[in-house]
C-alpha cells in the first residue's frame, strides 16, 4: 500500500515533466529532452515490483520463479535477457524473455495462459501488468552487459531468417511490411522519429533498450507491445502475445543488435 | 574450371554439413514456409480480416528481402497490375473539392483493427500527412515520401496533371513500382470519390499546399 502510494506520487511528478516535455523538444535537437529525461527515468519503479514478484511465491501451486530457467540455469538472472530470444529444451522452442514468462508462470506457478496474456499489456496510466514488471527486472539483470543473441540451434536459425522475411513481408491495406518504416536513416511518420533498423546501429538500440517507460502512457511498455502498436498502425488484426511472429522478428532484430550495451528501461517517448 | 571444382566441392561440403545435422540457415523456400506459417498463426481475425495477411501478387514481388533487387520483368509485370487496377469514379471527375480533401490529407485514421474491431469512423483519412510535407509551414508532417509543398504551382492543373496525381495517388506502383507509398486506392483504403478531393487538394491553385 506505502508502495503504490509513492508510486502514485511519482507518477504525479512525471506527468507534470512529461507536459513540460514537448516544450523542451521544440528546440532543433529532439534528442536533448530525451536524454535528460532518461537520467530520471520514471520506470526504474517498476525495477523493484517486478523484483518483488519474481521472489513472491504466487499463483495456484504457490511457487516463485526462482526455479525458472532463463538459460543459464535455475534463477540465473545475470546476463540472462541479454542472450534471448534463445531455444530452450524443455519447450523445444525459441522463446523470448515474454513467452519464456508466460511458459514458467504457467507451468511453475499454475497460472491461466489465457489470463495471463489477457493482462500482459496493461492499460495506459494503471500500474503495469506483472509481466511487464517481471520482464523489467528479468532484463536489467543484464544491464552493463553486452547483447549476445546467438545461433547455434536449428530453430534458432530458422527464427532469425523467418523474421528477417517477416521484416520485408508486405500486406494489408496500406502495403506495410516493417522495412517501409524502419528500413532509412533521418525518417520521421509526422514526428515520430523512425529508427532505422538495417543498420547495426539501429537494431542495437532495439535490442538494448527495451523494457522502456513510455511518456505517453506513464506505464513500463516491452517488446511485445512495441511490435503490437506497430502492426496496429499496418492496419493487420490483432497480434496474439507471446507468438512465434513477434519471437522471430525479437531475434532478427536482437541478434543483429549484438555488442550493445544494456541498458534498461529505456525512456521512449 | 577451377571455379566449377570448387563450386562442387562446396556443395559435397554443405551436403556434409547437413547428414551430420550441423545447424545452419534454412534455405528460401523453407524459410518461407516457415514464416508464413507463423503469420496466419500469429494473430486473431476474422474471415474478413484475413485478407490483410494474405499477400495479393504485387505484394509478393514488392518484399525482397535485404539488398536483393527487382528485376526488370518484376517491375513490368507491378506496372501492368497497377493500371489494371485503377478504377474513375463514376462521375468521371478526377478533381473534387480541396477543402475536403484538405481535411482527409491530414486524417491519419481508419482500417485499424484492435480487439476483432475497425475502428468505427464515418471514413477512412488519406494518411499523407504521415508522410509528406503539405502546406507551407506545417510542422506535424513526416518525410517518408518528398515534400508535396506547392504540387499544384510547381505542374499547374491541367488535365493531365490531374489524371497522373489521380493514378498516382490511386496506385502509387503505377509510376515507381514497389515503392514505400501505399496502393491507397487498389488496396481500398480510399474510395475514387475520396480521391479526386485529395487530387483537388494538391492541384487546385486555391488550396494551401500552393500558397
Ligand atoms: C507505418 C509505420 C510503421 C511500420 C510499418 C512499422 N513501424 Fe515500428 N515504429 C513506428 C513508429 C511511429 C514507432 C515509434 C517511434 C517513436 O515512438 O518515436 C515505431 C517503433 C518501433 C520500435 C521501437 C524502436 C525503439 O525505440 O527502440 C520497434 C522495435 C519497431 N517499431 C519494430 C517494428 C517492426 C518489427 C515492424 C513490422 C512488424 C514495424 N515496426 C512496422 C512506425 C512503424
Ligand atoms: C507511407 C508513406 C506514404 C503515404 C501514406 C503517402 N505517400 Fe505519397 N509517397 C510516398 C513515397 C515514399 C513516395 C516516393 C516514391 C513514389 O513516388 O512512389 C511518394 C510519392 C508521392 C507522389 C509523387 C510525387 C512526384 O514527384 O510526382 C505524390 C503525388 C504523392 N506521393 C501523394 C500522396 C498523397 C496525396 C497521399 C495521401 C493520399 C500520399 N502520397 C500518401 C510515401 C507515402
Amino acid at each position: 500500500m506505502e508502495k503504490m502510494r509513492s508510486i502514485g506520487l511519482a507518477l504525479g511528478a512525471v506527468a507534470l515533466f512529461a507536459m513540460a516535455a514537448p516544450a523542451m523538444s521544440q528546440g532543433n535537437d529532439l534528442s536533448v529532452g530525451r536524454k535528460m529525461l532518461v537520467e530520471d527515468n520514471p520506470g526504474d519503479l517498476w525495477i523493484d515490483i517486478g523484483k518483488e514478484l519474481f521472489y513472491q511465491k504466487r499463483g495456484p501451486k504457490k511457487a516463485s520463479l526462482e526455479q525458472c530457467d532463463f538459460g543459464l540455469g535455475a534463477g540465473k538472472l545475470e546476463g540472462a535477457a541479454a542472450r534471448m530470444p534463445r531455444y530452450f529444451a524443455d519447450t523445444d522452442r525459441v522463446e523470448d524473455l515474454e513467452s519464456r514468462l508466460l511458459t514458467c508462470m504457467t507451468r511453475l506457478q499454475g497460472f491461466d495462459r489465457k489470463g495471463l496474456v489477457k493482462q500482459a499489456i496493461s492499460r495506459p496510466r494503471s500500474k503495469g501488468s506483472d509481466i511487464e514488471a517481471l520482464a523489467l527486472y528479468i532484463t536489467s539483470r543484464s544491464n552493463g552487459m553486452k547483447v549476445n543473441v546467438t545461433l547455434s540451434h536449428q530453430k534458432e536459425y530458422d527464427m532469425y531468417k523467418a523474421g528477417e522475411y517477416l521484416f520485408y513481408r508486405r500486406s494489408g491495406q496500406t502495403d506495410f511490411g516493417c522495412v517501409q518504416c524502419h528500413g532509412e536513416p533521418d525518417k520521421r511518420i509526422r514526428l515520430q522519429d523512425l529508427i532505422n533498423m538495417t543498420s547495426k546501429a539501429g537494431a542495437q538500440e532495439v535490442a538494448s533498450t527495451w523494457p522502456a517507460y513510455r511518456g505517453a502512457h506513464y506505464v513500463v511498455r516491452t517488446m511485445q507491445w512495441r511490435l503490437n502498436d506497430c502492426v496496429w498502425q499496418m492496419r493487420l488484426p490483432d497480434l496474439e502475445y507471446g507468438t512465434d511472429y513477434s519471437i522471430a522478428l525479437t531475434t532478427f532484430l536482437n541478434h543483429r543488435g549484438n555488442d550493445a550495451v544494456m541498458q534498461v528501461p529505456g525512456f521512449k517517448r | 574450371m577451377k571455379n566449377n571444382n570448387w563450386l562442387k566441392w562446396s556443395a559435397y561440403a554443405v551436403a556434409g554439413l547437413i547428414v551430420a545435422g550441423c545447424a545452419t540457415y534454412p534455405d528460401q523456400a523453407t524459410t518461407k514456409q516457415m514464416a508464413e506459417k507463423m503469420v496466419f498463426e500469429g494473430f486473431t481475425y476474422s474471415a474478413e480480416h484475413k485478407s490483410r495477411l494474405v499477400q495479393d501478387r504485387s505484394q509478393q514481388i514488392c518484399s525482397k528481402i535485404g539488398d536483393e533487387k527487382l528485376t526488370q520483368a518484376e517491375a513490368a509485370e507491378v506496372v501492368k497490375l497497377a493500371r489494371a487496377s485503377i478504377k474513375f469514379p463514376a462521375s468521371g471527375k478526377l478533381v473534387g473539392d480541396w477543402k475536403t480533401g484538405d481535411k482527409l490529407a491530414h486524417n491519419g485514421a481508419g482500417d485499424r483493427i484492435r480487439n476483432g474491431k475497425e475502428e468505427s469512423r464515418k471514413e477512412n483519412g488519406a494518411l499523407c500527412q504521415n508522410c509528406h510535407a503539405l502546406a507551407p509551414g506545417e510542422i506535424n508532417v513526416g518525410n517518408v515520401g518528398p515534400p508535396l509543398t506547392g504540387y499544384g504551382k510547381q505542374r499547374g492543373n491541367s488535365e493531365a496533371i490531374a489524371k497522373y496525381t489521380y493514378e498516382k495517388i490511386y496506385n502509387a506502383w503505377m509510376y515507381f513500382p514497389c515503392s514505400n507509398m501505399p496502393r491507397l486506392g487498389a488496396t481500398e483504403h480510399l474510395t475514387p470519390e475520396q480521391i479526386t478531393h485529395v487530387v483537388a487538394f494538391l492541384i487546385d491553385p486555391q488550396s494551401p499546399i500552393n500558397k
